[in-house]
């Protein structure tokens, strides 16, 4: 029979917070990156239009240089990046392929409403070699996805329209309810990127692609409303130790 | 843009069932919603050429044959003498124009272009308009109506700097400034081209005779104008993504025609304005480089045979056709012969990344955030935009909420917010932290990386600490751990706050490049997630606590009720934890307190519902031997 002086103090529980779910998931995805090869760069949230369009063939008169899809600061001098890409460019003209970069972080987009922030965070990758083709990509691609659902995901992929890619695709997977979900978009970098980043287009060729952060959140937490991640509730962080 | 499926079915030499369409539709890149036989497209900004029936049913024949049906009127048009003058041809290089005259408006539409109204859910205008809507729908030209009794004078056409208030046919009055493309008439401008006309020339249902006017501005003219002038225009959203410049004398005499199937036609004159199609556009017939883009192994027959299908000419070179604007490079071809074939049914080939770049030993900001979450803090991500301005805050040319036009110098702003929102919602415990890059204008901008934390209320809710409120002295040990000179600790007055709770606010904000870090720079490590756990959502509706101490004299009976309640878990119950223990030695009684915490997700529970929850919870503890619990009447 145990007395009184046996009995010990009760455990104290864990109270340990907690890394924020985007970033928990974008150092998941930036981790599977760098197993495949991918080296991390980083870059400016306030970039100049040189580097977030012009470099990355998004002309003049493309929509999403518009007043209304994105931020410019300071008497139009300079813009919040509407992408991660213009970081891919910065790091692209300061090397010599073959190079495989990724980067992560936050962009801006001139929208607020039931689904879209004006803040939210990307991911993407980029490699630039001798023989890059379309066929490599859907080969990465594939693999990439597995690592982050798993192996038996169903993938399609979909002709797509990005202004520094070319053949462009958008990929969806297939979700338990039997629904196609938009997840990625990837391609052939346009040859004209890479011109602009001073590499010879006839002997080398590249592959890009990119991921909402977010997405992949919601999807792998089954968290419905995107909005919830910025609320910053403590009743919300701690399910995500 | 919404198309009917039996309208596709007019410009295709097979009957493919409306699903089979949509699955085509998919593999060519068009993305779209199929219900009740009507196709809701979304495309693509590069394929301004698919915004109609004909220009859809185009793209599909490589799957069901593309035929071009339409009946356009052959007959005799007269030479309409026009004073009209373009004065911008660059924004516009050719403008067409037809005058029309009927007897009489009809009372009732044929079938085909009733079914448009009806299915589409497009509002019928007048006689002219309607057919003009038609018309943009059926074959891709936008064209505008003039009511001709009301162009009294000549007519000019011109890109130009305007400050003047602008009626439009639609009774809404826009400020016209910067640089619109006018149609002016008596120095008044009657039009605003490519996008809408002006409410003292339209047509309307008496009109008898009208003046239609067909052209080709170009893409960079028209952009951005219907966001600017808040006006929805469909053939402004044709135009911004480009227009086949070669269709307007075959869309002008299908206008005809569309008229002539519903009345009686007086007088028909039409108005070229002469124009030659810009040298052919050509490319390098290169079948192995597009094998090379791709990685596939197509031959050249295939290649040629799939060009054609798309309506391209091939002779030596590739001839791109008039209404492919998006086509320039080796990298276009390989995509539309990608889409042909099927992004899917490209085989997949394995790819091993080659990487000259070096990896660098770096401070792990990681290690510093998993220090802080070992204390209890949580990582929070705010939004940068912020309502107070400091001497060197980025300001937004264009924010969406003109309060929130600065961007954030200090991350404390937005801290001090999460710390009121979680205690607004009955939270005693509050310990945030934040990791963000920062961005202020000297005379240049930069950028500083910092974090920073908050925290106040009690130091935890275990029962060592529960009594405890959170103060310098426990912030001074974190701090120890991870910067070789520990930086200032703020208090926060809580006098300019929108609270009642009295808990002191700690904040501290550090500057990552100028501190010394005591933690060792090193190759970083991705902390990948093993196991995700399914959220659950969160209540908006507020929580109630009660709190209950048991003196227990049995010592077995205190591991069961521990036990009991570590398992415990029941509907409206958010959180139990035990903030109170206690031994003593001279009367062998064990004191526990524990907490119990309810929140509904549909309502906020009252006094009676908590009531009933707790003698529910309640009850089989009281009934194990020797437990009581003092005052438990009183407290219910």
């Amino acid at each position: 029979m145990s007395s009184f002086d046996d009995l010990g103090s009760p455990i104290i529980p864990q109270s340990k917070g907690s890394f924020h779910p985007i970033n928990q998931i974008k150092e998941h995805l930036l981790g599977i990156l760098s197993d495949f090869g991918f080296e991390e760069v980083s870059g400016p949230e306030i970039e100049s239009e040189e580097f977030n369009f012009d470099m990355l063939n998004i002309k003049e008169t493309h929509p999403a240089r518009q007043m209304h899809d994105t931020f410019y600061v300071e008497e139009k001098s300079m813009l919040l990046r509407t992408h991660t890409s213009p970081v891919q460019i910065r790091s692209m003209t300061h090397s010599k392929p073959p190079f495989a970069f990724s980067s992560a972080g936050k962009v801006y987009r001139k929208d607020d409403d039931s689904t879209h922030l004006p803040m939210f965070h990307q991911i993407e990758g980029i490699y630039v070699d001798k023989d890059v083709n379309f066929a490599n990509l859907k080969d990465l691609i594939h693999k990439i996805i597995y690592m982050i659902f798993d192996d038996s995901t169903r993938i399609r992929f979909r002709p797509s329209y990005f202004p520094f890619t070319e053949p462009s695709a958008e990929v969806d997977i297939l979700s338990e309810d039997g629904k196609w979900l938009e997840i990625l978009g990837c391609g052939i970098v346009n040859p004209k990127v890479l011109q602009n980043c001073k590499i010879d287009s006839e002997e080398f060729s590249g592959l890009a692609f990119g991921l909402g952060i977010e997405r992949i959140a919601m999807l792998k937490f089954g968290v419905t409303d995107i909005r919830e991640f910025y609320k910053s509730n403590l009743d919300f962080l701690n399910q995500f130790k | 843009m919404k198309i009917l499926y039996k309208d596709l079915l007019k410009f295709l030499k097979q009957e493919p069932s409306a699903s089979e369409i949509s699955e085509s539709l998919y593999q060519l890149g068009h993305e779209h919603i199929l219900s009740n036989e009507i196709f809701d497209m979304e495309f693509t900004p590069n394929r301004g050429d698919c915004l109609s029936a004909m220009g859809l049913a185009r793209d599909l024949n490589i799957f069901f044959g593309y035929k071009d049906s339409l009946e356009i009127y052959e007959g005799k048009i007269e030479r309409f003498n026009f004073d009209f003058e373009n004065f911008s041809k660059e924004a516009c290089p050719k403008i067409s124009f037809l005058n029309i005259v009927i007897d009489e408006a009809p009372l009732k539409y044929k079938d085909y272009l009733d079914s448009y109204f009806i299915n589409t859910g497009q509002k019928k205008n007048n006689f002219f308009a309607d057919i003009s809507n038609y018309l943009s729908y059926e074959m891709g030209q936008p064209s505008h109506c003039f009511d001709s009794t009301k162009i009294t004078s000549n007519v000019t056409f011109e890109k130009k700097v305007c400050d003047e208030k602008f009626n439009t046919l639609l009774g809404t009055e826009i400020n016209l400034t910067e640089e619109n493309c006018v149609f002016s008439m008596n120095g008044k401008i009657i039009s605003l081209g490519g996008i809408l006309g002006g409410a003292d020339t339209a047509c309307s249902n008496t009109t008898k005779s009208a003046i239609v006017e067909f052209a080709s501005f170009r893409p960079e003219n028209i952009l951005g104008k219907t966001v600017k002038y808040n006006i929805n225009s469909e053939a402004a959203y044709k135009f911004e993504r480009g227009v086949d410049i070669a269709l307007q004398e075959k869309a002008l005499r299908r206008f005809i025609q569309i008229v002539r199937d519903h009345s009686n036609v007086v007088s028909i004159e039409a108005q070229y304005n002469e124009y030659t199609l810009e040298n052919k556009r050509e490319l390098r017939l290169d079948v192995d480089k597009v094998n090379k883009i791709l990685g596939t192994s197509i031959s050249k027959d295939e290649f040629v045979e799939f060009l054609i299908s798309l309506g391209f000419d091939i002779n030596k070179n590739i001839e791109i056709p008039s209404f492919r604007n998006d086509i320039e490079t080796d990298n276009d071809i390989a995509e539309e012969i990608a889409r042909l074939i099927g992004y899917n049914k490209i085989q997949s080939k394995e790819l091993q990344i080659r990487n000259k770049i070096k990896k660098e030993k770096k401070l792990d900001i990681d290690d510093i955030k998993e220090k802080f979450t070992e204390f209890g803090f949580s990582e929070v991500i705010n939004l940068p935009f912020v309502t107070f301005k400091t001497k060197d805050s980025v300001v937004i040319d264009n924010p969406l909420d003109k309060n929130k036009k600065f961007l954030r110098t200090s991350l404390k702003e937005s801290l001090v917010n999460n710390l009121l929102y979680n205690e607004r919602r009955q939270n005693d415990s509050i310990k945030l932290f934040e990791f963000s890059d920062i961005y202020s204008k000297d005379n240049q901008i930069t950028k500083k990386t910092k974090l920073a934390f908050i925290a106040s209320g009690r130091v935890s809710h275990d029962y060592l600490n529960f009594s405890k409120k959170i103060d310098k002295k426990f912030l001074d040990k974190i701090l120890s751990q991870i910067f070789v000179e520990v930086p200032t600790i703020e208090e926060i007055s809580r006098n300019n706050l929108d609270t009642k709770i009295s808990d002191k606010i700690f904040y501290v904000e550090v500057d990552l490049h100028k501190s010394q870090i005591k933690l060792p720079k090193k190759q970083k490590e991705y902390s990948r997630i093993d196991k995700f756990n399914t959220y659950k959502s969160v209540s908006e509706y507020p929580s109630s606590s009660r709190d209950f101490s048991f003196s227990i004299s049995k010592s077995h009976v205190v591991n069961e009720i521990i036990s009991y309640f570590d398992g415990l878990s029941q509907e409206n119950l958010k959180k139990v934890f035990l903030f109170d223990f206690y031994k003593n030695e001279k009367t062998n009684e064990v004191k526990l307190g524990y907490r119990l915490v309810f929140q509904s997700f549909t309502k906020t529970l009252s006094d009676n519902e908590i009531r009933e929850h707790v003698l529910k919870i309640l009850k089989p503890v009281l009934r194990k031997e020797g437990v009581e619990i003092p005052g438990f009447e009183s407290l219910l």
